[in-house]
């Protein structure tokens, strides 16, 4: 048999010189073939590059849906019509833009104008306008013959419920000049939309799709005279989000006229199920082209109503933060539950008086009664006694004064007790009780405080909060699906726990949250007030009024779902938040449909049977 | 102990060489994004001149240590490589829908670059300690399953061009140290048959390229629309071209990924068949020096290391160019030193690196 190999010493040399004599071929070869389109055919070719008679036209894709937990449609797609221009197509300028200019109800000057920004991009067609509406539609289509004149249909996500759930949701725009100079925004060029905020910009990758484009053969008028060849556009992914339409919707109603947030997440996995902020804003806006004046009157409007107050607003807690007070107490020994204090509606501090909320006080209250009530004088004393350190501890294990892991997040804020030093206020008591109540240093985002509430309705607990479920191809094929993922366990002895979701009970069946009450539904919630400073100077009244709290979770003895609310300037506390939560629970309890849907953690057999 | 023979053997032609070839990258990248809208486009060349001075360091590095030292670590680079590919696909960043770079810092790199070298100096080692039983088959065994370990591995990526040209490299290394042409033919016979198999493994992109080769009319969006406009770049240059910053065709959007794979349509352009003729003289030059410092060798790592790296070029240079005159299906690679990438440009420069070395040390062994 031959040999594999001959020995290489006697190979190498003559297969090195037929290696080099191949190559030398290969660039022969590559050298006629330049030879014959450089030389022999460079003038068609010249000709071919300085007319490019083949235009391109890229084909927008369809951007994917964006469904809720049970394929309910939030966001879909509508056709809208677009008014192009090819500048160098045009053969009369001053007569086109004139004729545009009345349709659109623009000036001559200003079309005109916008037949010169082509130039550094010969044959590319310019935007005229987005979105005609009907009557421009019927007067367009009865004018296309102009030369230069083009009308392009192309998809747009549409919103069908306005503004619900917007900042959730986001909103689809144009890339902006800031974005076009950034690495991530290389390939885009001015005009194309991409997805600015919420879920539309966090998943745009999976939503937009890849465009498609026609090769089109256009005349001396730039009138296109066949379609050469086309490929389609293939639409973008279907994202599943962990909202719960149903829940999202009573959420909205019921906070309707309202400013502030509702946020409802399963505690024991962190699915947000439904999340509302107001004022929002209407992302079908977003899909024409916003004049700058609208874009800035909606980025400069006071109240925010871009910012997502879930996770991107804080607020001192008020009265929620007497959870963590009680929580630290009885964790050190400080605090157990038989622990009484006085409250004779007034509490000294050296020779400052703190009243209670209520007057004349509640008398001899223990650490249960405390809570149901809300009672400041106690939490004034306890707060003394448990000492400013291991309340700040517990805040913090609890994952207050920390991103809770949705991204764009306001952290909050704890305070850090310094003791005094010389020549510098340091840490005193009077810090100690105005913290104690959730005042004065203490700032937290509504979404810290539903995952502190959901760790003490799960038993500890906290889990990342997440709003996208799974991304499905077209035909149904999924793409990515995600998890439940804690985050951290509170180190919180369960007995704890128990005894602050029995106080929690007793506030929404006999304290301050008796308007949240379902009945057949155990559940426990918190009432809090965030006083706001500048309170009683009496100017802008209507901005400076109290804001409130209400954060609760149900069913007390197997939590499915926890809920914050917090209502801007909103009046009286339990009043105004906790009727909202109560919609949440009728919308996710009442429901035909069992919630949560099978598969999910908990034992279907721990649900309420309610039917309303 | 330094010997002075090193420095009057450094080849300082061949340096240069490549030294200018990356620097005409650079005016080719700034002048084919000089117009670009995107104004991190614009700032490319900036990147890769960057790049270019880290693979000035790179190259100077690879001349300082013996290429002995280097045979000693063959296989833990070969190992690091194998891992970056692993790591590639589980935390890589896509571009283009696939899974090609790791960050590190600001910088993105390619595995799959660092892979070809890898692949290489394992090949060069490998045969160098088995060079006695090289009439074995079952001495084949190891290499091929490596060779086919990368492969998989970049083309999960996907990237069916860096795969192939990984294929060719060892095949290619296997011809020059003696393999006999008829054990050539189970390759081909099994290719055919693999064929089908891997039709229905590879990306619609990849098939779609493929297919638009053996009939450009089919698709002239797609891959198609790549080669029509980038055969109308490097016709109309003519015989001097256009000029630098004068060529609308490249510089226009109409040629995309022009500062990438297409870069020798914005040269071609801008530089006419003049251009084009000194552009592949150059390679030329450097490639079969690169041979010839293969044939000179008396170490047979020494022989196959720079013969490896002579191939890898020698087949980027030619399937890039032949792929943007037409004649080839596109497929992602990149024009050695003159395309934009630094993984690309460093392994490169980091090749021709050790070709210096194993040229400068001739006399030592």
């Amino acid at each position: 048999m031959e040999p594999l190999f001959r020995p290489p010493a006697q190979a190498i040399t003559p297969r090195i010189q037929a290696a080099v004599l191949c190559i030398g071929v290969g660039f022969l070869i590559l050298l006629f073939r330049l030879w014959y389109l450089q030389i022999l055919d460079g003038d068609r070719y010249f000709a071919l590059s300085t007319n490019n008679r083949l235009r391109v036209r890229p084909v927008e894709a369809p951007r994917g849906f964006i469904l809720d937990r049970n394929g309910e449609i939030l966001v879909e797609n509508r056709p809208t019509f677009d008014l192009y221009t090819t500048p160098e197509d045009v053969t009369d300028p001053k007569e086109v833009a004139g004729i545009l200019a009345e349709i659109l109800g623009a000036s001559p000057g200003e079309v005109e104008a916008r037949f010169q920004e082509g130039h550094d991009r010969p044959y590319q067609p310019l935007l005229l306008r987005k979105d005609l509406d009907e009557r421009m539609m019927v007067a367009v289509e009865r004018r296309l013959d102009l030369p230069g004149v083009s009308l392009h249909v192309r998809p747009v996500h549409a919103y069908p419920s306005g503004g619900a759930a917007a900042n959730l949701l986001g909103y689809v725009s144009e890339v902006n000049q800031t974005q076009l100079a950034r690495e991530e925004y290389q390939d885009f060029l001015p005009g194309e939309n991409i997805g600015q905020a919420g879920v539309e910009r966090r998943f745009d990758a999976f939503i937009r799709g890849i465009d498609g484009g026609e090769q089109v053969e256009v005349d001396a008028r730039g009138r296109a005279l066949r379609l050469v060849s086309r490929i389609d556009p293939r639409s973008g992914s279907n994202v599943y989000l962990t909202i719960d339409k149903r829940i999202q919707d009573a959420a909205e109603a019921a906070f309707a006229g309202k400013k502030g947030t509702v946020v409802a997440m399963n505690p024991t996995t962190g699915e947000i199920l439904a999340m509302v902020s107001r004022p929002s804003y209407d992302p079908n806006l977003f899909a024409q082209r916003l004049s700058g004046e609208e874009w800035q009157r909606i980025a400069t409007d006071p109240s925010h109503p871009l910012a997502n107050r879930a996770f991107q607003a804080q607020y001192p807690p008020g009265s929620i933060f007497k959870l963590m007070v009680a929580i630290a107490g009885l964790e050190s020994g400080a605090l157990t539950p038989e622990t009484k204090f006085y409250d004779p509606g007034y509490f000294y501090l050296g020779s400052a008086r703190l009243d209670d909320w209520k007057k004349g006080g509640h008398g001899w209250l223990d650490l249960r009664g405390a809570i149901v009530n809300s009672c400041n004088v106690y939490f004034y004393q306890a707060g003394l006694k448990v000492g400013i350190e291991d309340i700040v501890k517990t805040a913090r294990e609890f994952g207050l004064g920390e991103p809770p892991g949705l991204g764009d997040e306001a952290k909050g804020n704890l305070p850090d007790p310094q003791p005094r030093k010389r020549g510098q206020p340091g840490w005193s008591a009077g810090n100690t009780v105005v913290a104690s109540i959730g005042q004065g240093l203490v700032v937290t985002s509504p979404m810290q405080l539903l995952a502190m509430v959901s760790a003490i309705a799960s038993g500890g607990t906290i889990y990342r909060p997440w709003v996208v479920k799974k991304i499905t191809s077209l035909s149904g094929e999924i793409l990515d699906e995600y998890e439940p993922e804690p985050m951290r366990h509170v180190p919180v002895k369960p007995e704890t726990l128990a005894f602050i979701r029995q106080a929690m009970l007793g506030v929404v069946n006999e304290g301050t949250g008796t308007r949240a009450k379902v009945p057949g539904i155990p559940i426990g919630g918190k009432t809090g007030t965030a006083q706001l400073v500048r309170k009683g100077e009496g100017k802008g009244q209507a901005d400076l009024k109290d804001h409130w709290w209400f954060v609760s979770f149900a069913p007390v003895d197997s939590p499915q779902i926890a809920v914050v609310v917090l209502v801007e300037n909103g009046g009286f506390g339990g009043q105004v938040a906790a009727p909202v939560a109560k919609a949440v629970y009728e919308a996710a309890f009442g429901a035909r449909q069992p919630f949560p849907r099978p598969g999910t953690r908990t034992a279907e057999a721990n649900e309420p049977d309610i039917e309303d | 102990m330094f010997d002075r023979r090193l420095v009057t053997h450094f080849d300082w032609w061949f340096a240069g060489m490549i030294l200018g070839m990356a620097c005409l990258g650079i005016l080719t990248i700034y002048s084919a994004n000089a117009l670009a809208v995107s104004a991190f486009r614009r700032t490319l060349y900036l990147r890769q001149l960057t790049w270019v001075g880290i693979g000035v360091v790179a190259m100077v590095a690879a001349c300082l240590v013996s290429y002995r030292t280097l045979a000693r670590i063959a296989y833990v680079i070969f190992g690091l490589s194998l891992v970056l590919l692993v790591l590639v696909l589980l935390i890589g960043k896509a571009g283009l829908g696939a899974h090609r770079w790791i960050r590190i810092g600001g910088l993105a790199f390619q595995p799959s670059e660092f892979a070809k070298l890898g692949l290489v100096l394992f090949l060069a080692r490998y045969f160098d300690d088995h060079r006695e039983r090289l009439h074995e088959p079952r001495t084949m065994l190891v290499p091929a399953a490596f060779t086919a370990l990368c492969m998989l591995l970049v083309l999960k990526q996907p990237d069916l061009g860096t795969a192939l040209l990984l294929l060719f490299i060892a095949l290619s290394i296997m011809l020059m140290l003696g393999l006999h042409w008829r054990y050539l033919v189970p390759f081909a016979v099994g290719g055919a048959a693999i064929a089908p198999l891997l039709w229905m493994v590879l990306k619609d992109y990849q098939r779609r390229r493929i297919l638009v080769f053996l009939n450009p009319n089919l698709d002239p969006l797609g891959a198609g629309y790549h080669i029509a406009q980038s055969k109308i770049a490097v016709g109309s240059g003519g015989a001097f071209g256009k000029g630098w910053l004068a060529a609308s065709q490249s510089q226009l959007n109409f040629l995309p990924l022009n500062h990438t794979d297409f870069i020798f349509a914005v040269l071609a352009e801008q530089w006419g068949f003049l251009g084009c003729l000194v552009v592949l003289l150059a390679y030329f030059y450097l490639i079969s020096k690169g041979f010839r410092i293969a044939r000179d060798c008396t170490d047979l790592f020494a022989a196959l290391l720079s013969a490896g790296v002579s191939v890898m070029l020698v087949i980027q240079v030619l399937t890039n160019t032949a792929m943007v005159l037409g004649m080839m299906p596109v497929v992602g690679i990149p024009l050695p030193l003159l395309s934009y990438g630094g993984s690309s440009l460093l392994i490169t420069m980091l090749g021709l690196g050790l070709l210096l070395n194993i040229h400068m040390r001739r006399f030592m062994y």
